[in-house]
């Protein structure tokens, strides 16, 4: 009987969605990096012997600054990440450890989703207009890497060639005084590396610290320290504006200074000794770069799987909705639909999805978190599709469905959801599986957000290992794989719904 | 049992319907025939408000069904409508396309409704196709199934819109004597149709339509040996 077969259907639907949820509570893989670090030997509590929480914001793909510990826990470790520990542990503070892009750090301090920043940020002038700096606790000097074959440098050298630099970084901006260099600005580090090696192009500037790493891990670059004057601006930890902690951090940080702790750190993770070279043919594809990193990564499905589910589901429903206004015949309604089409069609699903993230806590003063962001986000503008294919799918059904359940008396809702929606399902079926494996594919978007997905998850790999060709080889298979599956389930569930033929 | 008054339809301009007053008594069988684009399948569908009149009134045992404020799906759950095309719920077995109304819209339990839909199966000699999907009957298999599903609600009246005209000549006796044991129960029925030699044994009355206009009603006998209006005899003597 069709109708206790499509009640298995959704109810088998509903326990995979309470079940994901509630993995979800128990490993908390939505938001990569809420760990919370519990501040030690907080003896000098100042906060009315009460424990607040602080949140740093920080970009984790800058070893040895920050970076994703993959290997390991999974937490975020490093130079800035240590400070920030000893400081709020001085102060009695307790610490969390938001993870984001670079680009998003500013516009999260902005909107109180976190409260303080340390992501080796410069404090820039252009900076200073958003944000308050505390003191410098790191001053790293402008580096030329470039190919050994091809080595540049000095500033004059490069002149009339293609520098890379990170979108965003102080390098960036100095790089933009070069005369005669042709800029290529790239979101990520390993993208630089990337484009050296494939020779895209001729030079990238980083800082100090980076082109030590960089180069390490790849014999053949070389590095170039650029006069100190150049990088005038040292790091800082970035504050709200007028935020009330920033004087008593630099309190701490004088001390770190004058008590030998910030020379400790910095020694830390910056050892004297250069590492030994251990990767031997750095053109090769090598695999085994990913071994230890693949529980890490694949950790990351289930993140990927879960946002698609829940993004399809809303996107079906109110996609329904939608379909429903159009076909209502009340003017209001069908206008409505017809511009939010347009509307969302007509924008890049990027463009929603980090206005969703960011306007929301500065308009609605909710702190939405980044799963919801990005379901609502996806939801809304694969509605906007869905709604077109679900209403030609409500038009193919044969009219004369609907004049016998109305002359039977039957309701409209239930006419539309027994009667006429199990007979367009079997039409718009096949539309509805490519939705689904394209928003499996675009879900990669969220990562730009910090939702820790696979593509999240590759591009903590990649800045850790230097290595970006094997780990996008590696997540584009289990991309694949991942839609082979959708696809064959969607083919048995076709299967099932053709019966009554 | 139904009153008509002053009934008109226009489709935009073309004027489908030009003023019908009638009555229907309970237990009459009604024969509506006429010429193609006369309105009667458009008269048929107004009886249950499938298409809504422009004017006039249609009033069943005294409730004005064309009243706005009248709950017209209480209204036609009394009234069975059977389809030139069947229309049956392609996605449902024979059995769930009887029972879906009586357990959705009159809340009956599944096995009454159940009992109720063998019987009626019985009724139309298809119980063995209880668990069939529509695309395994033929036309005439399918008529009956979905004269059975009106029939499952209890309705007082039944419009039947061409019931045989979509069917393969073989098949068209089968659902008329389906009809015709129906009538003879003492439903109240309206049944447009071409089948002339069905309309004279199984009607009481006959409607002659034309041109939006009820132009004869009278005994069959009458109709098919004296019709009144030259209009009637020459339809006549192009369809017999």
């Amino acid at each position: 009987m069709i109708r206790k077969k499509f009640n298995r259907i959704y109810l088998s639907l509903i326990l995979v969605m309470l079940l994901l949820l509630a993995l979800g509570q128990a490993v908390p893989l939505g938001q990569e990096s809420s760990s919370t670090a519990h501040a030690e030997g907080a003896a000098t509590s100042p906060m009315d012997g009460q424990k607040k929480k602080l949140i740093l914001g920080t970009s984790a793909d800058y070893p040895p600054y920050e970076s994703v510990d993959a290997k390991n826990s999974g937490e975020i470790v490093g130079l800035d990440i240590d400070i920030a520990k000893y400081i709020t542990s001085q102060l009695g503070y307790e610490l969390e450890i938001a993870n984001m892009d670079f680009n998003g750090l500013i516009a999260s301090l902005q909107t109180g989703r976190v409260d303080f920043v340390m992501s080796a940020m410069s404090a820039t002038e252009d900076r200073k207009k958003n944000v308050d700096f505390s003191d410098i606790y790191y001053a790293a000097r402008n580096t030329i890497v470039s190919k050994k074959s091809a080595p540049l440098e000095t500033e004059a050298s490069l002149a009339g060639k293609r520098v890379g630099t990170q979108l965003g970084s102080t390098q960036d901006l100095y790089a933009e005084t070069i005369e005669g260099a042709s800029l290529k600005k790239l979101n990520k580090i390993p993208d630089l590396i990337q484009e050296l090696n494939s020779g895209r192009i001729d030079a990238a500037i980083v800082e100090d610290a980076v082109a030590l790493e960089m180069t390490s891990l790849n014999p053949d670059l070389v590095m170039n320290f650029l006069p100190a004057e150049s990088a005038d601006n040292g790091y800082a930890l970035a504050f709200p504006k007028q935020s009330p902690i920033v004087a008593e951090f630099n309190g701490v940080l004088a001390d770190m200074k004058a008590n030998g702790e910030l020379d400790r750190i910095v020694d830390k993770w910056f050892p004297d000794e250069e590492k030994e070279s251990n990767s031997l043919l750095n053109l090769n594809i090598d695999f085994s770069v990913l071994k230890g990193y693949i529980p890490y990564i694949l950790k990351g499905v289930y993140v990927t799987l879960l946002f698609t589910l829940v993004s399809a589901l809303f996107g079906l429903v109110w996609g329904t909705i939608l379909s429903l206004f159009k076909i209502s015949g009340i003017k209001p309604l069908e206008w409505f639909a017809t511009a939010y089409t347009s509307v969302f069609r007509g924008t890049p699903l990027l463009v929603q999805l980090t206005i969703i993230y960011y306007a929301t806590p500065q308009i609605f003063h909710y702190d939405i978190p980044a799963l919801m962001a990005a379901g609502l986000a996806f939801g809304l503008n694969s509605s906007a599709y869905l709604s077109e294919t679900i209403r030609g799918g409500i038009m193919a059904v044969d009219k004369g469905q609907r004049e016998a359940a109305i002359a039977l008396g039957v309701p409209y809702r239930t006419m539309m959801l027994r009667i006429i929606f199990p007979q367009a399902l079997r039409t718009i079926l096949p539309a509805l599986v490519n939705e689904c494996v394209a928003l499996l594919k675009e879900s990669s978007l969220v990562s730009v957000i910090g939702v820790a997905d696979l593509m999240r998850r590759a591009d903590v790999v990649r800045s850790a290992t230097f290595k970006s060709i094997e780990v996008l080889l590696f997540i584009a298979a289990i991309y694949y794989v991942l839609v082979l599956v959708l696809t064959a389930l969607a083919h048995r569930l076709e299967r099932r719904l053709r019966r009554s033929d | 049992m139904i009153n008509v008054t002053d009934l008109t339809k226009s489709f935009g301009k073309n004027q489908v319907l030009k003023g019908i007053t009638t009555t229907i008594d309970r237990g009459e069988v009604v024969a509506l025939i006429g010429p193609s684009g006369s309105g009667k399948s458009t008269f048929l569908r107004c009886l249950n408000m499938l298409e809504t009149p422009t004017s006039g009134v249609i009033a069943i045992d005294g409730t004005a069904i064309t009243d706005p404020k009248t709950d017209i799906a209480r209204v036609r759950q009394r009234i069975g409508m059977v389809f030139q095309h069947f229309h049956l719920f392609p996605h449902m077995t024979v059995m769930d396309n009887i029972t879906f109304a009586p357990i959705q819209v009159k809340g009956l339990p599944r096995e009454a409704a159940q009992a109720k839909a063998k019987e009626l199966l019985a009724r139309v000699g298809l119980l063995d196709k209880a668990d069939s999907y529509p695309s395994r009957l033929s036309g005439g298999q399918k008529q009956r199934v979905a004269i059975a599903r009106s029939l499952a609600m209890e309705p007082d009246i039944m419009l039947f819109d061409e019931p045989t005209s979509a069917l393969d000549p073989e098949m068209v006796k089968e659902v008329l004597s389906v009809i015709r044991g129906l009538a003879e129960t003492g439903m109240t029925m309206l049944i447009v149709t071409h089948e002339m030699k069905f309309a004279r044994e199984a009607a009481d009355t006959i409607y002659f339509l034309d041109q939006g206009k009820l132009v004869e009603r009278t005994e069959p006998e009458q109709f098919f040996t004296k019709p009144q209006s030259e209009r009637a005899a020459r339809f006549l003597e192009q369809v017999l």
